[in-house]
């Protein structure tokens, strides 16, 4: 077996190689790569709220209504040519953040089920903001006409954002590099902390952990790359409308990555292909399989709190604890 | 001002305070419903509106294809909701009385289950149902409203002293009462936790049916008729405080009656976000509600 | 839209039935070479983006709206109040109107709903309240009922002023005929217009579907007989791109009327304005050549 800490590694880095490989076996289907490409983009804010919800044990209702201040920061900036993607898109992330902040200082000393309230409200009344502020957000029926960034030079290749394959990679690219801040939050100690919060919060604050601080941080920084999500989205998809920034959206994510595994780092990406890319493949799911799919959730909450990943870990677990019981006993 | 600027102001004011008891009895029905789940199971139940949905379809089935009567239809649905309340209560809800996120997807699975079955069983257009008391309207000066205006906050009054006389006047409220002043105490003196949260639920659902029973005539009944009147009971709730039923009962008329009139004043689309920022307000300066009590660890 | 022009290679697409969708589904209309036939969104905007392979069958909201700016003028029906969609359809249309009525008409109370909402009370008081003489309806039948019963209910009785979907006996089956009493609507097909070709399409719709034949069906029937006759005009059923230049000059009659598309590929068909008589039937009231009693509306 391989040493603790290059295990993971080496399948991190499999994995982005996987990841970065896929246009070269579809590069001729772009209705492939556009599922795959919107399914990045829902991974990102997944992953963002697994920072809050699975490891920090704070469920927020409204995390789209951030990814829709990224989105519409960004799409602002780029629609009316003020500035070319990279500052746009850093916009973006940053004043989800700013506005993550000042949401989370007066609600974050709330306890959990008034918590869970005022973030549905608040993502409720970013909605209702996206959708009238016509002048600014270009009301209902949103921004259209959002261009793609400019193709990147890269001396042995050229990336063109305005394709497929290009806007595929761009997205690739930001969800390797949020998965990374992901693994290197949730491995510090400051991670360590959070997971302490989780699990009992008057118990952190007595071993010294400030507890407002460390929620209000990683608060702020999960709404930013929530943003970050959003500007993707909204650039990849050339339009921006409020409807992808609402109450379902917000719920939609909620079940991403409580389906998918909370508190796992897989689970949310896992969670953005079955909610993304499976109704992609299956074509909008009719009123027949969403009823299954509802009866399905009702089974996950009774059975199997840790989502489809928990349980995948839990049966490989099952397997190899098998397997070390009959290697000791030395035959079944 | 001009005096016809005053009468038509005057007139505009008195108008939406009707419409405004109207609305806001509906949303009591709900708020009742959850104060009363979450009072005593400490569950958080966001799939009411669906069960208030449920009462409008439903209503309709009795009316158009059972009796033809929409009183014996409205008391048919309250105790088709009653029974359903409990089966929900049994198989999902009482797994979950800690577990707070899981309580939520739970819920949101009966959600989805609810408002698409709706579509298998009715199509996804709305559905209208004509009955005679939305037919028949009653003036008031230069007003003029329907016969259900007033029969809605009638009923509404009316389940509020039934109510209250259940919860102050026989064994079975006191107990119940009691389970939510304290389970563990409760349990002691030998009152069965399992029968009061069953009850609790199947009053609560009854409550939810009734208001989409009488609310569903009046407008449509479709697959999304519960979703604001949800969200609207949830604000009431915490405007009230979240285990208090005079609290659910003056939050709810409140938030009627200040949504409806705060669209004399801002546009009317803005009039949901008049009742979000009321409840992030009311979350950030006094989480408790108006009519609780401050408990440690409240915030 | 994707999927179509990727997967499936569709050489036309017929349809979208709201204007944001289609204006998300054009620029993918262009990038794969494909024409788009509207037949049903009415966003003035859509055609004013220099898409090529966008055309569109019906009248916008602009084209529609002038008639009925005539009417409130010539009746000096002020104030005028609207309650329109919270979206591009309802705001395009309250600004489309405003722009085309005559300086004396004040514009009363306007109110904006989302789709989906049912609650009008708020809009009634406030119109009552602004004392309006005329109130435009800028929604489709399902709000459109409820408002206008809202409406009467209350006590009102404003001038009612509806669009297309509000101008066809299907109405009828959400609202009682008392409620439309007097209401007037633009219209692209009058179902029950003296005319040739409304006649005959609406009696093989009636024997097809056994009810009355509606403007939307008759909008999208023309679109599928145009893009039948570019591709017989290009002598192709697979090149995206010369179906779009045989479409591009195409002189087609159809149901709604003559149809030719501009610089913009928008074409221009005729449009009229329709009242409810109290018995549930109508009449046309515009333009004055086809001026009818009730029963021929």
């Amino acid at each position: 077996m391989l040493p603790a800490r290059t295990a993971p590694l080496l399948s991190g880095a499999l994995f982005a190689a996987a990841l970065y490989l896929v246009p070269v076996p579809f590069a001729g289907y772009p209705y492939v790569l556009f599922a795959l490409t919107l399914t990045l983009c829902y991974a990102i804010p997944a992953m963002a709220l697994n920072l809050l919800l699975g490891y920090t044990g704070l469920v927020s209702l409204g995390h789209m209504g951030f990814a829709g201040v990224g989105a519409y920061v960004t799409a602002v900036l780029m629609k009316h040519g003020i500035a070319s993607f990279a500052p746009s898109i850093a916009a973006g992330t940053l004043a989800a953040g700013f506005v993550g902040a000042l949401v989370g200082v007066p609600c974050l000393r709330l306890r959990s089920h008034f918590f869970i309230i005022v973030t549905l409200a608040v993502g409720m009344l970013l909605f209702l903001l996206f959708n009238n502020l016509d002048w600014l957000t270009g009301g209902a029926a949103g921004l259209p006409g959002i261009p793609r960034p400019r193709p990147l030079d890269l001396g042995f290749a050229v990336v063109d954002p305005r394709r497929p394959v290009g806007i595929y990679l761009l997205a690739a690219t930001v969800f390797v590099l949020v998965f990374v801040i992901q693994y290197a939050l949730v491995r510090s100690d400051f991670g360590r902390s959070l997971a302490a919060i989780r699990q009992d919060e008057t118990l952190a604050a007595s071993r010294g952990v400030d507890v407002f601080a460390h929620k209000l941080t990683i608060f702020a920084i999960s709404a930013a790359i929530a943003g970050l999500g959003g500007g993707l989205q909204v650039v990849f998809l050339r339009a921006a409308a409020p409807q992808s920034f609402g109450l379902l959206e917000d719920i939609n994510l909620v079940l991403i990555v409580i389906v998918g595994g909370a508190g796992s780092l897989f689970g949310p990406s896992l969670g953005a292909l079955l909610f993304v890319a499976l109704p992609e493949a299956l074509r909008v799911a009719d009123a027949f399989r969403m009823v299954l799919f509802g009866a399905a959730l009702v089974a996950l909450a009774l059975f199997a709190p840790r989502g489809l990943w928990g349980l995948a870990a839990a049966a490989a677990r099952k397997l190899r604890s098998d397997e070390s019981a009959v290697a000791r006993v030395g035959h079944s | 001002m001009p005096a016809s600027g005053i009468r038509f102001a005057v007139t505009a004011l008195l108008e939406q305070i009707v419409n405004g008891m109207m609305m806001g009895a509906i949303y009591v029905l709900v708020a009742l419903g959850m104060v009363l789940i979450f009072g005593v199971m400490e569950v958080l139940n966001f799939a009411h509106g669906v069960l208030f949905m449920a009462g409008g379809y439903l209503c309709d089935v009795f009316v158009v294809h059972a009796t033809g009567s929409y009183p014996l239809a409205v008391v048919l649905t309250m105790v088709t909701l009653a029974i359903v309340g409990m089966a929900l209560e049994r198989t999902v809800f009482r797994r979950l009385r800690v577990n707070l996120p899981m309580q939520i997807v739970a819920s949101l699975g009966l959600i989805l289950i609810a408002e698409n079955g709706a579509v298998l069983l009715f199509g996804p257009s709305a559905l209208q149902l004509s009955v005679p008391s939305v037919r028949s309207l009653v003036r008031v000066g230069e007003l003029s409203f329907t016969v259900q205006h007033f029969i809605i906050v009638g009923a509404t009054v009316v389940s509020i002293g039934a109510l209250h006389v259940f919860l102050h006047h026989t064994r079975f409220g006191t107990a119940l009462r009691a389970t939510s002043q304290n389970a563990e105490a409760a349990r002691v003196i030998g009152i069965d936790s399992a029968s009061i949260y069953r009850i609790t639920f199947a009053v609560a659902c009854a409550l939810a049916g009734l208001g989409g029973a009488l609310l569903g005539p009046l407008f449509l009944i479709s697959p999304q008729m519960g979703d604001l009147p949800l969200l609207k009971g949830l604000t009431a709730i915490v405007l009230g405080g979240m285990a208090s039923i005079p609290g659910a009962i003056v939050g709810g008329f409140a938030i009627g009656i200040v949504e409806a009139v705060s669209t004399l004043f801002i546009a009317t689309e803005y009039r949901d976000m008049v009742v979000f920022t009321v409840l992030i307000a009311i979350l950030l300066m006094r989480p408790w509600g108006l009519f609780s009590v401050r408990v440690r660890g409240d915030a | 839209m994707q999927r179509l022009a990727s997967i499936d290679h569709v050489p036309v697409v017929l349809g979208e039935v709201c204007s944001p969708a289609a204006a998300a589904e054009a620029p993918v209309a262009s990038d794969y070479s494909i024409p788009l036939i509207l037949t049903v969104p009415t966003a003035p905007d859509l055609t004013k983006q220099g898409n090529s392979f966008l055309f569109r069958v019906n009248a916008d909201t602009d084209q529609l709206n002038e008639a009925l700016a005539a009417y409130v003028g010539e009746r000096h029906l002020s104030p005028l109040s609207f309650i329109a969609w919270n979206n591009d359809a309802g705001r395009g249309g309250v600004n489309g109107m405003k722009a085309l009525l005559p300086k004396d008409i004040a514009i009363g109370y306007v109110g904006y709903f989302d789709v989906g909402a049912v609650d009008f009370s708020s809009d009634v008081t406030n119109i009552r309240k602004s004392g309006a003489r005329a109130v435009m309806l800028l929604m489709d039948e399902e709000p459109g009922a409820l408002a206008i019963r809202q409406i009467r209910d209350a006590g009102l009785d404003s001038q009612l002023m509806g669009t297309l979907a509000m101008g066809s006996d299907r109405f009828l089956t959400r609202l009682d005929a008392k409620y439309l009493d007097g209401m007037v609507q633009y219209s692209a097909f009058p179902p029950s217009a003296p005319l040739p070709r409304i006649q005959e399409f609406g009696k093989a719709y009636r024997a097809r579907f056994g009810e009355e034949a509606h403007g939307f069906a008759a909008q999208s029937y023309d679109g599928l007989l145009l893009a039948v006759k570019a591709m017989q005009a290009a002598g192709t059923a697979t090149d995206g791109a010369a179906i779009q230049k045989a479409l591009s000059g195409i002189s087609f009659d159809g149901v709604v009327g003559h149809i030719q598309f501009d610089g913009d590929n928008q074409a221009k068909p005729p449009v009229y304005i329709t009242q409810w008589c109290k018995d549930g039937t109508r009449k046309i009231d515009f333009p004055a050549n086809l001026k009818s009693e009730c029963g021929a509306g």
